[in-house]
């Protein structure tokens, strides 16, 4: 699963939920894609578990490519533990994923099939996605 | 290619700039835009919304627009859109002038075609090419034929084809399209259980996959349900 190898600092602050995407807001690599219409925290298994689903029903011969990376910590106190004694232990990794992201890419299979397939990863994300294409016009 | 010279919007010249003015344009449903080149001083104007978002559509990337202000036509590339990344609506154009015959340099799409065999996939590594061509004569696509195209079967810049008047200019040795071996189901499943169990996902098989293996079974299938129906 993706997760950084090393870091600076073991525990964060929360990664800032509000603004919009300022970069990768367009189709970079493939020629269809996954974009957020909200914005969420995205966790390692969430992203592997979107690109497992997709990487199924594409079966062979088409090529994805993972836009976001889950490079910040959250973490959490044990159950039935007392507030205080300071911040918890790592629990999860996520990616601050804003609206308009695009999370996601694929090329190399017909566009019925990708649309099938993105459409099995968005049911993995915790957020309001939708499919785009190159074909379908970007100015 | 075709011609993308035909299409005509009005524009109105801009007298107040910054987000507030911007805003105040945008709201009524206009395009703030500027034209620029040729060592001239930039014209800042509002084209209509509606007229300018079409344009765009119908002319592609490189749409080019006879833009027509205070009684004078200016012969417009478009250089750089900026839209709204989630409702998509345009905030600012940004539009090269040109002349008829004048030599541009335009980023165009590359469009694969055909199908490769079917252990072989396509990749597509750069989606656009740098090409030098007339203003009037953009190409709309540049486009790669990759039919019955087995593993190890590449496309660089210098052998891709474009029409008279057109060149190439990016890097001769840049790979383009290269087609490369599929995976096969039995490596692709590997990997996948791998990651499924890395992961610690329970792979759920019960509903729409149960479904699409018995939809396979084709001839059975029907058979019985058309056994069960009559019973009913």
């Amino acid at each position: 699963m993706l997760m950084p190898r090393r870091v600076k600092h073991r525990k964060q602050h929360h990664p800032k939920r509000g603004g919009a995407a300022k970069g990768g807001t367009k189709l970079a690599f493939g020629d269809f894609g996954i974009q957020a219409v909200e914005g969420h925290y995205v966790t390692n298994r969430q992203i592997e578990s979107a690109r497992i689903a997709m990487t199924r029903h594409i079966k062979r011969g088409g090529k994805v490519w993972i836009n976001i990376y889950p490079d910040r910590p959250l973490t959490k106190k044990p159950a039935e533990t007392r507030m205080g004694s300071g911040k918890g232990s790592p629990e999860w990794w996520v990616a601050n994923v804003k609206p308009g992201r695009v999370m996601f890419e694929l090329s190399g299979v017909p566009e019925d099939v990708a649309r099938e397939a993105m459409r099995r990863a968005i049911h993995k994300l915790p957020m309001k996605c939708r499919f785009i294409s190159r074909e379908a016009g970007e100015f | 290619m075709a011609d993308k010279t035909d299409d005509k919007i009005k524009a109105e010249a801009r007298t107040e700039f910054g987000k507030g003015a911007a805003r105040r344009i945008r709201r009524a449903d206009k395009v703030p835009a500027v034209i620029y080149g040729h060592g001239n001083e930039p014209i800042h104007i509002a084209l209509p919304g509606h007229d300018a978002m079409m344009a765009l559509k119908h002319g592609g990337t490189n749409a080019l627009l006879h833009v027509e202000l205070d009684g004078k036509t200016y012969l417009a590339l478009t250089k750089q859109v900026q839209s709204d990344p989630i409702k998509g609506f345009l905030e600012h154009i940004d539009f090269v002038e040109v002349k008829k015959g004048e030599k541009v340099t335009v980023e165009v799409g590359v469009h694969v075609e055909g199908e490769v065999k079917s252990d072989a996939m396509v990749v597509t590594e750069l989606n656009t090419v740098s090409v030098e061509a007339e203003a009037t004569n953009i190409p709309e696509w540049v486009t790669i034929d990759v039919e019955d195209a087995e593993a190890g079967f590449q496309v660089f810049a210098r052998d891709l084809s474009l029409p008279a008047g057109s060149v190439v200019l990016t890097d001769d040795d840049a790979l383009v399209v290269n087609v490369i071996h599929a995976p096969t189901a039995e490596e692709l499943e590997a990997e996948l259980e791998e990651a499924e169990a890395e992961a610690g996902i329970e792979r759920d098989e019960s509903d729409e996959e149960a479904a699409e293996a018995a939809a396979e079974e084709s001839g059975d299938g029907d058979a019985a349900e058309g056994e069960s129906s009559d019973e009913d």
